[in-house]
């Protein structure tokens, strides 16, 4: 009897134990104290955009671990068509394709709601991306129809899973209202679980998932703001994957621990310097023009490491479709600049304000930036805030200097529209991310925007880049990839080579395994 | 000094004129452990690297070499570089001057206003009494740093109101001692004595008993001094504090974190001038205490 009962004291121990190894938790260290929101259409931070890639799908997506254009595949549409000039889409929705907590099936009136509430103003980040829509409609059940007013360059783009291409249900936008913004409900492979404000949140496996359960049960994807904190988390073994502190000296320090591997992917990120033209003194071109030579921009590069930073040759990303080099200052110099605000009427020099997030891999970029200008006798008082007041605060036009770092579907279009188009500037009931107020290249890039012929259509970009470095609207600094640590024993299920969300993509072939 | 209306030749004292034997005692007092002597040497020693930063610190603290960065201790920057290739001893140098600075401040202010508030409130009693003591156990309710916390984070970050921030969290403590000593004070015969001789309220207030509990309040600010300091480093330190490229304590703690498993030195050498600091005025609060002592052995 005893006998019996210590076997099936081991059996049950070992029927515990398989599961348990089995049972894969995937834990996420973020460097931010907080998030903002779930909502795919909102969500622009960079602590909020990783976790749309695991919750939502597009009509078509990029392939995981690819930011190219041209590899876009199906994704909640099987199929697509499109009529001879451009303006109308067609798309075949997969069957049989499932809400999260039980929000029921994936209709074509969930993709009609999704695209709207993407091009509305008050829903969506993103909305100025789809200014050419004019109708999207359902023509049954399972198709959609959308129907344009010009062509766009890369409408599978817009449709993507990627910021307003993100599919949500149109039941629970309405019915959960404001809660929607920390429960969104998507049809990918995980959903929101639990949230606990200024600690985690956990992601739930799918086991509806259209494209097979998840391998693993669950993400938690843990807030820790300190780079030190996060790194002895991930050492220890707590954390599985971490977001990295961006400089190269992080990365060879992780790199050389045992069992830990940095993946440094695109896009890169664009950091552009934005001067506020509605304030003064940056109302005066010669003032922008003196601090644009007091910058030195390749300073950056080696502060940060070539590894993981490139020089900027654009007020775009060079990644972009449509990026065309422009005669930037190469080499900073401070006297020139000095001479330059002096003629332009600023002997003593100048103060601006620049309202800065504590986020530490932009703080020290922002206190790089600060040392040069000083040397140019330009004081620039960082107020520093958190990160989601900075990015509240910038949008409210509060700051005359905005440091901003971004990168955006890879077409000239989105970069130029969202922070240098007329209709973008901050403040304005359309505005996006235009701070500088930048209003010289409007034409260009809406022309460019619906020109057929691509070699005219290459060169109204370049003509609004040039017209935008001339104005001095932006000084771009440098361009940063991204780097993700994670342990040996994770397992994406593809090949990361880039990170549209500007985090890995974790999906049902994710695999985390015991060491 | 006395009024000249009065007939009077000389002021009743409570305090008797100093004797060359009571000096004497006084300072055996209380340099018998010899901690204060050495509380006062190590205060001494930071108040004159904040005074003198410029003479004595090595480099610019906020000239960037980014060449030099994270550099560990050496000949040239003893205590190493912080991630902008900035030297860390330099910054701690200067970073005296704005702790001890908004330390020293900040306590002035508490002793001049909570001491005037605590006499005041002491000294009258009845309602006034019970009102100032009642709203100032209401602010000592709050704990200092998150009280601290609330009014930096209300007024925005800067030198200016992290003084006023911790000026209002460290006023409480003045406005009780001075109250409950003074209460204590005014039932002597000296103060009945000024009141016979038609003295005025302001008069006998902080003519007299002011004096007479100065020593009390003297070893209370030396030991807030302390604390005041110490809640600039924490302010500081969860970013509440003076904005960069400002060395201070706290925010030199701070920044150090980021980068704490490439070079701990940038975080432990400001939190060792920390630690000096607080070791040394918690010395001279005790040392003076033995010293002012009427309970303490002669």
């Amino acid at each position: 009897m005893r006998h019996l009962l210590l076997a099936s004291t081991m059996a049950i121990t070992v029927a515990l134990a398989v599961p348990a190894s089995a049972e894969g938790v995937l834990s996420v260290g973020m460097a931010a104290p907080d998030i903002g929101q779930v909502d795919p259409h909102k969500a622009t931070t960079t602590q909020d955009k990783p976790m749309t890639g695991w919750l939502f799908n597009g009509l078509v997506r990029f392939p995981p671990g690819s930011d190219d254009l041209g590899a876009l595949e199906p994704d909640l549409a099987e199929s697509w068509e499109k009529s001879d000039d451009g303006l109308e889409w067609t798309f075949h929705l997969r069957e049989g394709v499932k809400f999260h907590h039980g929000y029921g099936e994936l209709t074509a009136e969930d993709v009609v709601f999704s695209l709207n509430r993407a091009a509305n103003p008050d829903t969506s980040s993103f909305s100025g991306d789809y200014a050419a829509f004019e109708k999207v409609e359902a023509l049954d059940d399972k198709t959609v129809k959308i129907t344009l007013s010009a062509p766009v360059p890369s409408l599978l783009g817009l449709v993507a899973n990627y910021h307003g291409g993100n599919i949500v249900s149109k039941k629970a936008v309405e019915e959960l209202g404001a809660d929607f913004t920390l429960k969104a409900v998507g049809t990918g492979p995980f959903m929101v679980g639990e949230y606990s404000p200024q600690e985690s949140i956990t992601f739930d496996a799918n086991p509806d998932y259209f494209r097979g359960k998840p391998k693993l049960d669950q993400i938690v994807y843990r807030f820790i703001p300190s780079d030190s904190a996060r790194d002895l988390a991930m050492q220890s073994g707590e954390l599985d994957v971490v977001y990295g502190r961006q400089d190269q000296q992080w990365i060879e320090r992780v790199s050389a621990m045992d069992g830990v591997s940095v993946d440094v992917v695109r896009p890169a990120e664009l950091q552009n310097i934005h001067f506020n033209m509605s304030m003064p003194p940056l109302d005066d071109i010669a003032v922008r023009k003196a601090i644009a030579t007091a910058i030195d921009r390749q300073q950056f590069v080696d502060f940060l490491g070539d590894a993981i930073a490139k020089p900027a040759q654009s007020i775009i990303p060079a990644g972009n479709l449509g990026f065309a080099p422009q005669d930037l200052v190469e080499k900073g110099d401070p006297a020139k600049a000095k001479q330059m605000l002096a003629d332009a009427g600023y002997p003593d020099g100048i103060t601006l304000k620049m309202i800065q997030t504590s986020l530490p891999s932009m703080l020290s970029v922002a206190q790089v930036l600060q040392a040069q200008l000083a040397e140019a006798g330009i004081t620039l008082d960082l107020e520093v805030v958190d990160h989601q007041t900075f990015h509240a605060n910038i949008r409210k036009d509060l700051s005359q200097v905005v440091y901003y770092s971004a990168a955006r579907f890879p077409v000239a279009d989105v970069y130029l529209t969202q922070f240098f188009h007329p209709r973008s500037i901050v403040g304005t009931p359309t505005a996006a991310t235009n701070f500088s107020h930048c209003d010289v290249a409007g034409d260009e890039i809406d022309a460019a925007r619906v020109e057929q012929n691509a070699q005219k259509q290459l060169e109204l970009w370049k003509t609004a880049q040039q017209k935008i470095v001339d104005e001095v609207c932006a000084v771009p600094l440098h361009e940063q990839l991204i780097a993700w640590a994670k342990r040996d024993n994770v397992d994406y299920g593809y090949d990361l080579k880039a990170a549209m969300h500007l985090g890995p993509i974790i999906n049902e072939n994710t695999t985390v395994s015991d060491e | 000094m006395s009024a000249p209306d009065l007939p009077l030749p000389v002021e009743p004292e409570a305090v008797p004129a100093p004797r060359p034997g009571r000096l004497r005692a006084l300072y055996q007092r209380a340099t018998r452990s010899g901690a204060l002597l050495v509380g006062l040497a190590m205060v001494s020693v930071m108040i004159l690297c904040a005074i003198f930063a410029p003479l004595i610190a090595p480099h610019d603290p906020y000239a960037q070499s980014i060449l030099h960065k994270l550099q560990g201790p050496g000949p040239v920057y003893w205590l190493g570089t912080d991630q902008f290739g900035r030297d860390v001893l330099s910054r701690i140098i200067y970073g005296a001057r704005i702790s001890l600075f908004v330390g020293f401040v900040s306590t002035a202010l508490a002793v001049v206003i909570g001491v005037a508030i605590g006499i005041v409130s002491g000294y009258f009693g009845g309602r006034v009494d019970r009102l100032i003591s009642g709203a100032n156990d209401g602010l000592m309710s709050f704990p200092q740093i998150i009280m601290g916390i609330v009014i930096v984070a209300l007024l925005g970050p800067s030198i200016h109101n992290l003084i006023l921030a911790i000026t209002i969290t460290a006023i409480p403590a003045f406005v009780r001692i001075a109250r409950g000593s003074t209460i204590a004070m005014k039932e002597r015969d000296f103060v009945d004595a000024c009141r016979a001789l038609g003295f005025g309220n302001g008069r006998i207030m902080f003519r007299h008993i002011l004096p007479n509990i100065a020593d009390e309040i003297t070893v209370l600010a030396s030991l807030w001094m302390a604390t005041a300091i110490r809640t600039e480093a924490t302010l500081s330190f969860i970013g509440l504090g003076a904005p960069p490229p400002i060395a201070t304590w706290g925010g030199l703690v701070r920044d150090g974190f980021d980068n704490l498993l490439d070079s701990p030195g940038l975080s432990i050498f400001p939190s060792i001038a920390i630690l000096i600091v607080m070791i040394g005025l918690n010395l001279v609060g005790d040392g003076l205490r033995d010293a002012t002592d009427p309970r303490a052995p002669t």
